[in-house]
């Protein structure tokens, strides 16, 4: 039987995770490693991760349990690999909220391939998009003069139309 | 009336702290401390200064990213709704404001959990129009700008993933995105990704430029010779760049096709300039050779005959010609430096380096120049023919002549050996340094690779339907994808039907039966031998064959031309060829693919022979005539 792992999220909700699917986060994984977790130990706090967004975080471990990922340390391979077709999916149905506190989780429990993956789709969010449509996209405000936009604009042409 | 909207997300999250901080155990407190240790580890700005300001991601344990003080973007938006529906409700009857008014500042006044239980009452009060209606709404509201408020290492790390169209495109967002878009770690990462390489996500590689930037540095010292250390350098290149990375916080934006760290460290007080710059400079020259747009085109009458040999670097152009003479000039101008003579008949080869000039002649005879001064040091008799190529590595002088063999000489050593294989003339021979061979290309059609120690022959390529008239080894990366020609079988017909083969000999089909009686094949697979995995060949028979070193079998044929290729050149983008239908064909060396064909010397002559450099090609051809066409940015 596999051992089950308790946790708490920022809003005090408690998780009850096999061990094997929650040490796909390194940062608990080297945590049970180092402090030799058991069944009376105190649920692990994850005092930056909010209840729904460790469900998310969860149902992607789950599906990649069995899932073998590009070595951390070919930086080539990881780069190169385009989005695995389920995560697209699975990252593709969340508000940006959503997504943005995915990839922070994911980075705060140091979860490489979810990590990889959510910025590769905020990455497809930006690209071959126009300066103007990416301030749509995101709601941001241009805090450019009109002067210093022209000159921004003539300083970046060179890559216009390949 | 006073119509507030005002949030108190505040005081709430100011309970959540509270509670948080109920549950400090043992666990927690480590948690915490590895938190702030990668947090710190991973932080490039805890060692180098960035305009950006950082929210401390901690922020966001506290607000939500909309109420969020140090967030000003949507802010604008915000307000700007807020006026939009206070005009709204002024218009309605003061009961109505009333009432409406009531419902908002009691959700303001709510907790949070108590809001969500609000908002889950509306919901399952609404049509679905009504749905439909938050469901847009919401659509618009939640977007967060990822790129200024994530932590700076993920901001960077998402940027990587962006081509650069893309990525000037986001420099031209707001303050903030330009100045992580222009970002020097972004840009570095850009230019290791496609400098003298293939991209593997974009297809586009870029020109590595050494020359260029050799020529930035005032004097570089003892750099090596660009034109025939082209290879090593690109190599060196890669490696020095990957080195980097690994200690990404001393990135130093040198302009750094310097390829040797060891120059590097002497020379950190040079100029530098951002990986942006560097990128793209790089990027405009390869469009421009894309599109065929030359910048500047230099044409003049070098020789008043045949011109058939050139080859040049940085500053000089080398010329040998049937007039016997060799003329130095530089490459910039086209200005006439000086002229070397001594040989007593056409110069048909040459090959320099910083010091010295090596020509070999129709006069049987192998001359080392000093083409500073103009003095001939020396002069090696040997060859019973013409000399038609010579190639030198270090002490290690190569030579094919017309008596059919390949002599190695030893400078140091005064010894030379003859290589006996060929039965005709030898067109041509290159030195592959790294695994200390040498190739062949004859007349008799066949190409072969010699092991420079024992003198062994240890390929024979043959294929060619026509004298081969230049060979190339080429090693290239794994990852390189070279397209392959899907049926070999076929290849020797196409070849007779192309038809205009003059010098083609007959029953060159008989050559395929030879191949199985040949013993096996001398492995080759030994990888500390470094050697080339690919020859590029041209040949008489109108084609430039590719031929997979390992399996001596030919992998790709390119056809283009319709009459005899006299020289080709190469670097890890481009082949460059000439050919006796006068025109001068750029072509692609990934796919084979033919990019551009210049016809300029359709009113001079034959192309006789031709040069390629990371910028640049120059031709010249049998009436005389070089010309150099120059595919720099402009301005540069």
């Amino acid at each position: 039987m596999t051992e089950k792992i308790r946790l708490t999220t920022s809003d005090d909700q408690e998780f009850i995770v096999e061990r094997n699917i929650i040490e796909r986060s390194v940062l608990i994984k080297n945590l049970l490693n180092d402090t030799g977790y058991d069944e009376d130990s105190e649920a692990i706090p994850l005092p930056n991760v909010r209840s729904s967004v460790f469900k998310k975080v969860i149902e992607w471990a789950e599906h990649h349990k069995d899932t073998t990922f590009p070595d951390d340390d070919d930086e080539d391979a990881r780069k190169s690999a385009p989005i695995d077709d389920w995560d697209k999916d699975f990252l593709k149905v969340v508000d940006q909220e959503m997504l943005y506190e995915i990839i922070l989780a994911a980075n705060f429990l140091n979860i490489r391939p979810l990590l990889d993956a959510g910025c590769k789709t905020v990455a497809e969010m930006i690209r071959g998009k126009s300066a103007d449509e990416i301030r749509r996209t995101f709601n941001i405000v241009n805090d450019f003069s009109p002067d210093e936009e022209e000159a921004i604009k003539r300083e970046n042409e060179w890559a216009e139309d390949r | 009336m006073d119509f507030s909207l005002s949030c108190n997300d505040t005081e709430d999250s100011k309970k959540e702290q509270t509670h948080r901080k109920i549950v400090p155990t043992e666990i927690s407190d480590k948690l915490q401390k590895i938190n702030t240790d990668t947090a710190s580890e991973q932080d490039p700005l805890h060692h180098l200064n960035c305009t950006k300001t950082l929210i401390p991601s901690d922020n966001f344990g506290r607000y939500c990213y909309r109420h969020n003080p140090d967030v000003k973007c949507n802010k604008q938006t915000d307000l700007s709704k807020f006026e939009e529906l206070q005009g709204t409700i002024e218009k309605l009857p003061r009961s109505e404001q009333n009432a409406i008014n009531n419902i908002w500042s009691t959700f303001s006044a709510s907790s949070s959990s108590n809001r969500n239980l609000i908002i889950q009452g509306l919901l399952t009060q609404c049509c679905f129009p009504q749905l439909s209606f938050i469901s847009q709404e919401i659509s618009s509201l939640i977007r967060i700008d990822f790129i200024s408020t994530l932590p700076l290492e993920l901001s960077l790390k998402i940027l990587c993933y962006l081509d650069c169209n893309s990525l000037c495109n986001a420099a031209q967002v707001s303050k903030n995105w330009k100045s992580l878009a222009d970002d020097d770690r972004v840009w570095h990462h850009m230019c290791e990704q496609h400098i003298d390489r293939k991209c593997p996500n974009c297809g586009w590689g870029l020109p590595l430029m050494h020359m260029k930037r050799a020529r930035e540095v005032e004097v570089a010292a003892s750099s090596s010779s660009s034109s025939c250390a082209n290879k090593n350098s690109s190599n060196n290149f890669r490696a020095f760049t990957t080195k980097e990375t690994s200690k990404r916080r001393k990135i130093t934006p040198v302009d750094s096709t310097t390829n040797d760290p060891a120059q590097l460290a002497t020379k950190n007080h040079r100029k530098t300039r951002p990986w942006k710059t560097v990128y793209s400079e790089r990027f405009q020259v390869e469009r421009n050779w894309r599109k065929g747009t030359y910048t500047n085109l230099i044409e003049f009458q070098a020789h008043n005959d045949g011109v058939l040999t050139l080859k040049y670097d940085h500053k000089h152009l080398f010329t040998g010609s049937y007039d016997k003479s060799v003329k130095i000039w530089d490459i910039n101008t086209g200005k006439h430096i000086r002229t070397l003579t001594s040989h007593s008949q056409g110069v048909k080869s040459l090959v320099f380096d910083e010091q010295k000039l090596i020509t070999g002649s129709l006069d049987k005879t192998i001359k080392v120049w000093n083409y500073h001064t103009g003095q001939c040091i020396s002069t090696y008799r040997g060859h019973l023919d013409a000399v038609l190529s010579v190639d030198c590595h270090k002490v290690h002088i190569a030579s094919g002549s017309a008596d059919t063999t390949v002599k190695l000489w030893n400078v140091e050593s005064r010894t030379c050996h003859a290589l006996r294989g060929h039965t005709e003339a030898v067109n041509c021979v290159k030195i592959h340094p790294k695994s200390m061979t040498v190739f062949s290309a004859s007349d008799d059609m066949t190409v072969k690779m010699w092991d420079i120690g024992t003198q062994k022959c240890l390929r024979t390529f043959k294929g060619h339907v026509g004298q081969v008239m230049k060979v190339i080894p080429l090693s290239l990366s794994k990852d390189y994808d070279l397209v392959r020609d899907e049926d070999e079988e076929t290849e020797g017909e196409n070849i007779v039907e192309e038809g205009d083969q003059e010098d083609q000999p007959e029953g060159a089909n008989q050559q395929d039966g030879d191949n199985e009686n040949e013993p096996e094949l001398v492995d080759l697979s030994d990888p500390s031998m470094n050697y080339p995995n690919y020859i590029l060949t041209a040949s008489l028979d109108n084609t430039i064959k590719l031929w997979d070193v390992k399996t001596e079998k030919c992998i790709r044929t390119q056809f283009g031309h319709v009459e005899g290729i006299w020289d080709i050149s190469c670097d890890t983008f481009r082949i460059v060829s000439g050919a006796h239908d006068r025109l001068v064909k750029i072509w692609d060396l990934q796919s084979g693919k033919c990019m551009l064909t210049f016809n300029s010397h359709s009113n001079s002559g034959a192309v006789s022979c031709v040069g390629l450099g990371d910028e640049s090609f120059v031709s010249g051809d049998e009436s005389g005539v070089v010309k150099i066409y120059n595919f720099d940015v402009i301005g540069n």
